[in-house]
């Protein structure tokens, strides 16, 4: 059947056949990261965690979901119900269309001498893909909150705006480092050239040359997947419920579904850009050379090891770490990480003028230089970085101080 | 005999600027009905001219019809919904489509700057600040067209000349060879890697044309930025200082604060 064989050496079939199994396993694999939630949690508050559905609580997540989807489906009766619907499917949906642009394994020989990418598209504009549609996953939290005409849920929606807006700015800014650095925006050439080693022995992951900047860009991920210590929009000891109130079964479920999507993608994506995606030194089967199944099936389970490393640190995070306070939240974003990733993007720039962009000498010193310096700047300003403002106008005192 | 193109779109357009001012926003609503008739065949007889006299067939033609009537529908509903809050959203729509539109035209780069761009950062003030701005239901002031025969006037004969023009234009015919039409072709990639997987982007041309041939408008562009920003600092309100005590205020008798002398 060589008509057949011609089929399965596309890299379309590839595409469409990786986009039907990752969207499965990635579904499967959101609801037990909540399972996995929940016993990280118990684990680190000394509990047992889930332990009556199936050994080990391991069907546990199931019996979840089906309670989610044999819930009645109710509607409050002042919401505005189009945009009610639509916050959940938004929310949803943007993490699962961000997967399209990760490369999870690399090239494979289809047969005949065929590479096709493991990918499910490799647009010139990868990670700009990225941002762009992760950009829109704001309005699933912002519209949710106001659709629910509930006072709770709007002002989760209004601190979800605030934040994903502010956090977006270093996020781009961390991203821009890689892409300087590396001279491309898709993602499967970034892997590919940090797959090789300085002295013979240290990997060339991303996240020696730049590790400001990917710590940095770990923070700013926590705050736009709306994690824990960055969780204000959902904050239950404020708002009720913050953006989800209103909201109850299989819509809930989808909101639920959908931070834990985005962790992953999260992870994947820093995973991609910090620690050679796929590559694991002196595996053989993870090198860009090994173009057979057995290497894509390798390199995908590295970059998803990978992802579970980050996942389980988000959770770790989270069961460990206090809430920020709101103003706290943003001073840290508009005070601290902008100005630290400008100051990382400009000495970028400086090394790609004298072509030293990719040597780890530079970059470190820059890393060095610029923690150093905010590190200085904090402690001689004035102004305590935390703390209560004790000093502003009380509360009611009209429009004239307050700034 | 044939009609020319340009006069078959004057007459679409006509269709189409009747059929929105009967749908915007007003007291009585007893034309909607009637201007969402209009409407939809303005927009099906403006599908209609193009397909027959201008795009041709195409590998990607039905996504251009799909995302186009998406982009056009979504863009009347901007100016006719009453309620702020879905104006914006059928915004938001309107560029995720327009975006849709520029990848069809190979103009990956473009597109997904206006997504990042307006989608992802200048709409989502927008939201926000309507949402703050109208938590007691809609006011008058959106829910009726305030000069609806002017502006529709003005925004459909401002597209009709424009659209009348194109019949002139010496734009690359579609064809076999070359399925594409547009600007964004003619601009040659330069250094792209060649091999099987590549398709022809273009951000590196786009990169390289910026930062040769247009430099002084990019300057120019970052200096008006600047400027903006500076403004918007000086414009966001007096500071307060920490260390200083805070002036007293005192609540008059009517309940107004009065600033101490």
């Amino acid at each position: 059947m060589p008509v057949v064989a011609a089929i399965f050496q596309t890299q379309l079939f590839v595409s469409v056949a990786l986009a039907v199994v990752a969207l499965a396993l990635i579904l499967g694999a959101t609801a037990y990261c909540i399972y996995f939630e929940r016993k990280v949690a118990a684990w680190i508050q000394d509990r047992m965690g889930p332990s009556r559905v199936g050994p080990w609580g391991l069907f546990q997540p199931i019996a979840d979901g089906l309670k989610f989807v044999w819930k009645e489906d109710s509607f409050p009766a002042h919401v505005d119900k189009l945009l009610f619907v639509l916050a959940p499917t938004i929310s949803f949906v943007v993490p699962l269309v961000l997967f399209a642009a990760i490369p999870w394994g690399g090239q494979l020989d289809v047969g005949g001498g065929n590479l096709v990418e493991v990918q499910v598209a490799n647009p010139d504009i990868g990670l700009l893909y990225i941002l762009g549609v992760a950009a829109l996953s704001v309005y699933g939290v912002v519209l949710g909150g106001w659709a629910s005409r509930n006072k709770y849920s709007f002002f989760g929606g209004m601190r979800a705006c605030a934040q994903m807006l502010s956090y977006e700015i270093p996020l781009g800014l961390c991203i821009l480092v890689v892409v300087l650095t590396m001279g491309t925006l898709r993602l499967e050439q970034i892997t590919a050239a940090q797959t090789g080693y300085w002295l013979g022995f240290i990997p060339q992951w991303n996240v020696f040359l730049h590790p400001l900047a990917f710590v940095l860009l770990f923070i700013c991920m926590l705050a736009e997947c709306n994690r824990a210590p960055f969780d204000l929009p959902e904050a239950e000891q404020e708002l009720v419920g913050g953006f989800h109130t209103e909201y109850g079964a299989l819509k809930f479920g989808m909101f639920f579904l959908g931070e834990y999507a985005h962790m992953i993608t999260s992870g994947a994506l820093i995973s991609v850009l910090f620690l050679g995606g796929w590559h694991l030194p002196w595996l053989a089967w993870t090198q860009p050379d090994a173009v057979s199944w057995g290497a894509a099936l390798c390199k995908i389970v590295v970059l998803c090891a990978k992802v579970c490393f980050f996942i389980f640190v988000m959770m770790w995070i989270r069961w460990t770490l206090p809430r920020f306070r709101f103003d706290q939240l943003l001073r840290v974003a508009w005070q601290g990480l902008i100005p630290i990733t400008l100051a990382l993007v400009a000495w970028t720039t400086g090394l790609l003028y004298f072509g030293v962009q990719r040597s780890p000498l530079w970059t470190l010193w820059g890393n060095v230089l610029i923690l150093a310096a905010a590190l200085a700047w904090v402690a001689r300003a004035r102004t305590p970085v935390t703390g209560r403002q004790d000093n502003l106008p009380p509360v009611g005192a009209g429009t004239g101080g307050a700034g | 005999m044939t009609v020319s193109t340009s006069y078959l779109l004057y007459l679409v357009f006509a269709v189409g600027g009747v059929g929105v001012y009967l749908l915007l926003p007003r007291a009585q609503r007893s034309a909607r009905a009637a201007g969402t008739l209009l409407a939809l065949a303005a927009l099906a007889a403006l599908l209609v001219v193009l397909a027959v006299r201008m795009l041709g067939p195409g590998p990607t033609a039905g996504y251009f019809y799909v995302f186009a009537t998406v982009a056009l529908a979504a863009a009347v509903r901007v100016v006719t919904h009453p309620r702020p809050v879905h104006c914006a959203l059928y915004f938001v729509l309107v560029v995720v489509a327009v975006a849709a539109l520029l990848v069809l035209q190979r103009a990956e780069f473009l597109a997904i700057a206006l997504i990042i761009i307006y989608a992802g950062a200048i709409l989502v003030t927008y939201v926000f600040v309507i949402m703050l701005a109208q938590q007691r239901g809609d006011a008058v002031y959106d829910t009726r067209a305030r000069e609806p025969l002017l502006g529709v006037l003005a925004g459909f004969v401002l597209m009709a000349a424009m659209a009348g023009q194109v019949d002139r234009l010496p734009l690359p015919r579609p064809s076999a060879a070359s399925p594409f039409t547009g600007a964004v072709l003619s601009i040659s990639p330069q250094g792209l890697p060649a091999g099987p997987a590549q398709l022809p982007g273009n951000t590196l041309t786009v990169g390289q044309l910026v930062m040769t041939k247009y430099v002084v408008v990019l300057e120019m562009t970052g200096v008006l930025l600047l400027v903006a920003i500076i403004g918007a600092v000086a414009l966001s309100g007096k500071r307060v200082p920490v260390d200083q005590p805070p002036p007293t205020w005192v609540v008059g008798k009517i309940g107004k604060e009065v600033k101490p002398f």
